[in-house]
């Protein structure tokens, strides 16, 4: 079996003006990998095309050393895919949508689901329309669970989830990939719990992935450095390089330690200059930032 | 989802907070150590364990471990867990002590540059010790 729970090579797909790629993934088997990027940055399109929802133009997608379109059925047995736009309110009740989609897997778990039902306060016979926003949430969590999926697809999975609600998901997330086999891709815009808990990060925007990697490794690479002129020398953006804030002759800047640009800035006249570690939301936000400008 | 087993307390940490996140783990262990909280031969939380409790990846924790090992405050029995090395204590003592001598370090500079002497900065110090 092949290392990676899923390969994406080269993938195009367009939704015009937006165009996705031509984009390369890769997610380890056993890693909890959190998908980042602005709003219509194409995280959806991404999951939607791994679970293999619309067609892609180009490119290949493999998920669990399967075709994400020629094996489908082999490949959503193994999958579960939890989207904020997916609505069970149909099957009326709770009990009613649980022995719905348990007819759909083999691998059901029916015990694993009573103890999430009942980590999840879930009432087998609620009404589904009456439920809250978060308590669907949860329901649409536990229906993707339950059949323990080698791959799980979260898409913005905490929106609406209370403190305490969203730590029970984390938790059942990391016992998910306790064992190596299990792999989750996550997209979400909370990053303070991104950075927490997922091994693996990827960061796309505007159909484009920027930075993909070891969570720690991506975060210790960059550095804030604050630094001050004395000869009015000016810098600008360049290759691991980006100016975040600037008053006058002080300047905050985010620095890619691979690129080696602390040699540079100091040559170029900069000085007290400091290096801070940032977090993924700092990072993040001035990745984001900087692209825009150009 | 049961939760039977005894929670390993360890204090919060967090990415807004300083120092990567293996390292706030590894300064916690050695805080709990070097104050006798968890004594020489005490079993730590398998990393999986702790990384549930504490909702950090699983890499997180294997890291802060690993950096704990190899500074000889724990120990890795194949089997059967980890544990606190018998010199973890002094080990924890040794490593707070540097710590806290690069502080005073710090200290002493960012005193110097504020224009303080020696015997000054010696008061400020004292003060602080007898918590003026």
């Amino acid at each position: 079996m092949n290392d990676n729970a899923i390969e994406i090579r080269g993938l195009v797909k367009t939704y015009f003006p937006f165009r996705l790629g031509a984009l390369d993934l890769t997610v380890p088997r056993g890693a909890i990998y959190g998908l980042i990027g602005p709003n219509g940055a194409g995280k959806t399109t991404i999951l939607d095309l791994i679970y293999g929802m619309g067609r892609n133009e180009e490119g290949e997608i493999r998920v669990l050393g399967f075709d994400h379109q020629r094996d489908a059925v082999a490949l959503k047995r193994r999958t579960s895919y939890v989207s904020p736009e997916l609505n069970f309110d149909v099957w009326g009740s709770v009990g009613r949508a649980i022995r719905f989609v348990r007819g759909f897997y083999p691998t059901w778990d029916d015990a694993y689901c009573k103890d999430l039902m009942k980590s999840f306060d879930l009432d087998a016979g609620a009404r589904i329309a009456w439920l809250s926003f978060g308590a669907r949430t949860k329901l649409s969590v536990l229906l993707a669970l339950a059949h323990r999926p080698e791959l799980l697809l979260l898409d913005e999975p905490t929106t609406g989830l209370d403190a305490v609600s969203k730590q029970q998901l984390f938790a059942e997330l990391l016992r998910i990939v306790e064992d190596g086999e299990r792999t989750v891709l996550i997209s979400s815009h909370n990053l303070t719990d991104i950075e927490r808990f997922a091994d693996h990060v990827g960061m796309i925007r505007h159909g484009q992935l920027l930075l993909e990697g070891r969570m720690d490794e991506v975060v210790d690479r960059f550095r804030l450095a604050e630094f001050f002129t004395e000869n009015n020398a000016e810098f600008a953006n360049r290759d691991g390089f980006i100016v975040v804030k600037r008053n006058e002759n002080r300047w905050q800047a985010v620095l890619d330690q691979e690129r080696g640009v602390a040699d540079w800035l100091q040559k170029s006249g900069a000085q007290n200059l400091s290096l801070t570690r940032m977090t993924l939301e700092d990072l993040f936000v001035a990745l984001a930032r900087e692209k825009e400008a150009v | 989802m049961t939760n039977d087993r005894k929670p390993f307390l360890l204090g919060p940490i967090s990415p807004a907070a300083a120092g990567a996140l293996y390292q706030q783990i590894v300064d916690r262990v050695k805080r709990e150590v070097s104050e006798g909280r968890l004594k020489p031969g005490a079993a730590l939380p398998s990393f999986r364990m702790l990384a549930e409790d504490l909702l950090v990846s699983l890499i997180t924790v294997k890291r802060a471990y690993e950096e704990l090992e190899r500074e000889g405050i724990i120990f890795r029995r194949q089997g059967l867990g980890t544990f606190v090395a018998a010199q973890g204590h002094d080990r924890s003592r040794e490593a707070k002590l540097s710590v806290a001598e690069e502080l005073f370090r710090e200290a002493a500079r960012e005193a110097a540059e504020a224009g303080l002497k020696p015997a000054e900065i010696l008061e400020l110090a004292t003060n602080i010790i007898k918590g003026k």
